[in-house]
């Protein structure tokens, strides 16, 4: 049986659409549930549904052999697996945005960055300047608005949430940012003969 | 905060599975004194200059530090191959052995998941040899190893750093591009790899190299499918090199054992030559790991080309409980309690029995009732004036 880790959300359904045509029986997930664990009738598959920022960590115990997650959360978690493939769905960016009229706040001594990715912020800010990190769970655009912050750190897809709220992208720090497949180290090898059909079936799904 | 408690990512280990580990200690003792490996024991505590100066610097991050009444900084075993390679390299004067430790080691960083602050750690190292027949009996023996601790299913997961090395000695990399490369590569993840690459300004052959790295992986054909993705020496070396370790092996009779991956990208700088890593599905992470590191002693003033293996027991702890593999634990075979005034009698018995090979628990106490609440197989009660049995 293949256990897979998938994200609760913004990718959910893409996720199980994806996994449809590569001939996994997701009709399970169509289920209205509150169950987190789920199987497929033919017992081949085992479903974790968790949050996305949670997905790493089932796949790098091994607790989930695979699990689709977003590039930002695997920068974030620095977790110790294999990106198998880029999936090349809910494409975004990390990117630094504030006022734009206030442009020069990026060179301050000391910056204040609302964000949800601390671990990210912090590698990112290391060079530059001294910041000032404010973790935040969920509406970061708040952040500037409210003046919590000076500007924030977050995913950018449409920029509508930004423009609403009289804020711009500043700088895109990592562009190309997708969902992968992403697989345990020890599953690849010792599920090889269940696992690698499928992520080739994947790959070609995707390409 | 209860000062009753552990610290984050240590564990102490009570008598079930104490018992179980001393169990596995024991069979791999037998393993490694079979093929003539020698004991060793390092110190715990080293100092910090020892291996913050070396080439192979460990991350002070990763290092529990304490100061010395001098003032020096001191560290706790921060890894045990390379204390074996200073003692190599420092106090072994034939520059040759087989040697086994068990031995701790600590990370002050790592945590969570599969990991632990304080690695339990059994290994064995090989120094003063070269050659893919020494490679080839580590591989075996590591195979051997795991099954001997009781691990069923076990598979040797084997690459080569000579062959990421040599595709990425072309391209021109600082070491601190050519790390980040390679951990890119190390998680499969070929995308950020060739966008590395691409602006180091890499050849389209080294690229499309890179880019079937994270798929090459998998029984013999990889050596064929790696051997046309480029013309590097040091690279194709690489694959002969396995090509030879892999026609030893299955001569022994251990190909079903292993499988292959030329996309291992363990650290470039400590491995000179093949990686391997001991796996089983019910762990998550590696049972086993090891390599070649030719020129580790070299920090220590000595080349000595070395190969070796460590075991995280942990993990196997827990890969053997779930594997359904766990010794049994052993129930004593007698119980002795006496009256008062016959504690003479009561002790003799007991190591009459004890000579005899019986495992014997003498009771605290007087009395015939306390018997009733062990669960050894025989049960004595001792007399002033003789045996009575019960």
């Amino acid at each position: 049986m293949i256990n897979f880790a998938l994200p609760k959300g913004r990718l959910a359904e893409k996720s199980a659409e994806l996994l449809r045509t590569c001939g996994v029986d997701t009709s399970v997930l169509e289920e209205d549930t509150r169950k987190l664990v789920l199987e497929s009738a033919d017992r081949r598959y085992g479903f974790f549904l968790v949050k996305p920022a949670d997905v790493p960590a089932y796949v790098e115990a091994g607790v989930a052999d695979l699990g689709i997650v977003g590039k930002d959360t695997l920068i974030e978690e620095g977790r110790d697996l294999y990106e198998m493939l880029d999936l090349k769905m809910g494409e975004c960016r990390l990117s630094i945005a504030g006022y734009p009229e206030r442009r020069d706040v990026l060179t301050n001594p000391h910056l204040r960055v609302a964000t949800k990715y601390v671990n990210t912020a912090r590698r990112v800010f290391a060079d530059r300047e001294e910041i000032e990190i404010i973790p935040l769970h969920g509406s970061i655009e708040l952040a500037p608005v409210t003046g919590l912050a000076d500007v924030i750190f977050d995913v950018v897809q449409t920029g509508s949430t930004l423009k609403a709220n009289g804020l711009v992208v500043l700088e895109d720090v990592y562009t190309g940012i997708t969902a992968r497949l992403v697989a345990n180290k020890v599953s690849l090898k010792t599920k090889a003969e269940e696992v690698l059909p499928l992520i080739e079936k994947l790959r070609e799904a995707v390409s | 905060m209860s000062f009753k408690k552990l610290p984050t990512g240590v564990q102490d280990i009570l008598p079930r599975e104490c018992r179980v580990l001393w169990s596995v200690r024991d069979r791999l003792t037998r393993a490694f004194e079979a093929r003539g490996y020698e004991p060793v024991l390092s110190a715990a505590v080293e100092y910090y200059d020892t291996y913050a100066n070396i080439r192979n610097a460990l991350p002070q991050e990763r290092m529990f530090k304490f100061t010395d009444s001098d003032g020096r900084l001191l560290v706790l075993r921060p890894d045990a191959t390379l204390s074996i390679s200073r003692i190599a390299a420092t106090k072994l004067p034939e520059g040759q052995a087989r040697l086994y430790y068990f031995l701790d080691k600590w990370d002050a960083q790592s945590a969570g998941g599969n990991k632990t602050r304080e690695i339990i750690q059994a290994g064995v190292e090989r120094l003063g040899e070269e050659g893919a027949f020494s490679d080839a009996q580590t591989l075996a023996f590591a195979i051997d190893c795991m099954h001997e601790m009781g691990l069923s299913d076990c598979i040797l997961d084997v690459g080569h750093v000579g062959f990421m090395k040599g595709l990425l000695e072309e391209c021109g990399l600082s070491d601190a591009e050519a790390e980040e490369v390679r951990a890119s590569l190390n998680a499969k993840d070929g995308f950020n790899a060739e966008r590395l690459l691409r602006r180091a300004g890499a050849k389209e052959e080294t690229l499309a190299a890179v880019r079937a790295l994270p798929t090459l992986f998998g029984g013999a054909e990889v050596f064929a499918r790696a051997g046309k993705l480029t013309k590097n020496a040091r690279a194709l070396a690489a694959v002969a090199h396995l090509e030879r370790v892999h026609r030893i092996l299955a001569e022994m009779g251990y190909e079903r054992s292993v499988c292959f991956d030329l996309g291992t990208g363990k650290s470039l700088s400590y491995y000179s030559g093949i990686v391997f890593s001991g796996l089983v599905r019910e762990v998550g992470a590696p049972v086993l790991s090891g390599g070649r590191y030719d020129d580790l002693a070299d920090d220590f003033g000595k080349h000595i080309p070395a190969v070796g293996f460590a075991i995280g027991l942990k993990r196997v702890l827990v890969a053997l409980e779930r594997q359904g593999n766990l010794p049994a634990q052993p129930v004593f075979d007698a119980a002795i309690s006496c009256e008062e005034g016959a504690e003479g009698r009561a002790d003799a018995l007991a190591k009459q029995l004890i000579a005899k090979g019986l495992r014997v628990t003498l009771a605290a106490q007087y009395g015939k009732d306390v018997l009733e609440k062990t669960n050894a197989r025989e049960k004595w009660f001792v007399t002033k004036t003789g045996e009575v049995r019960i």
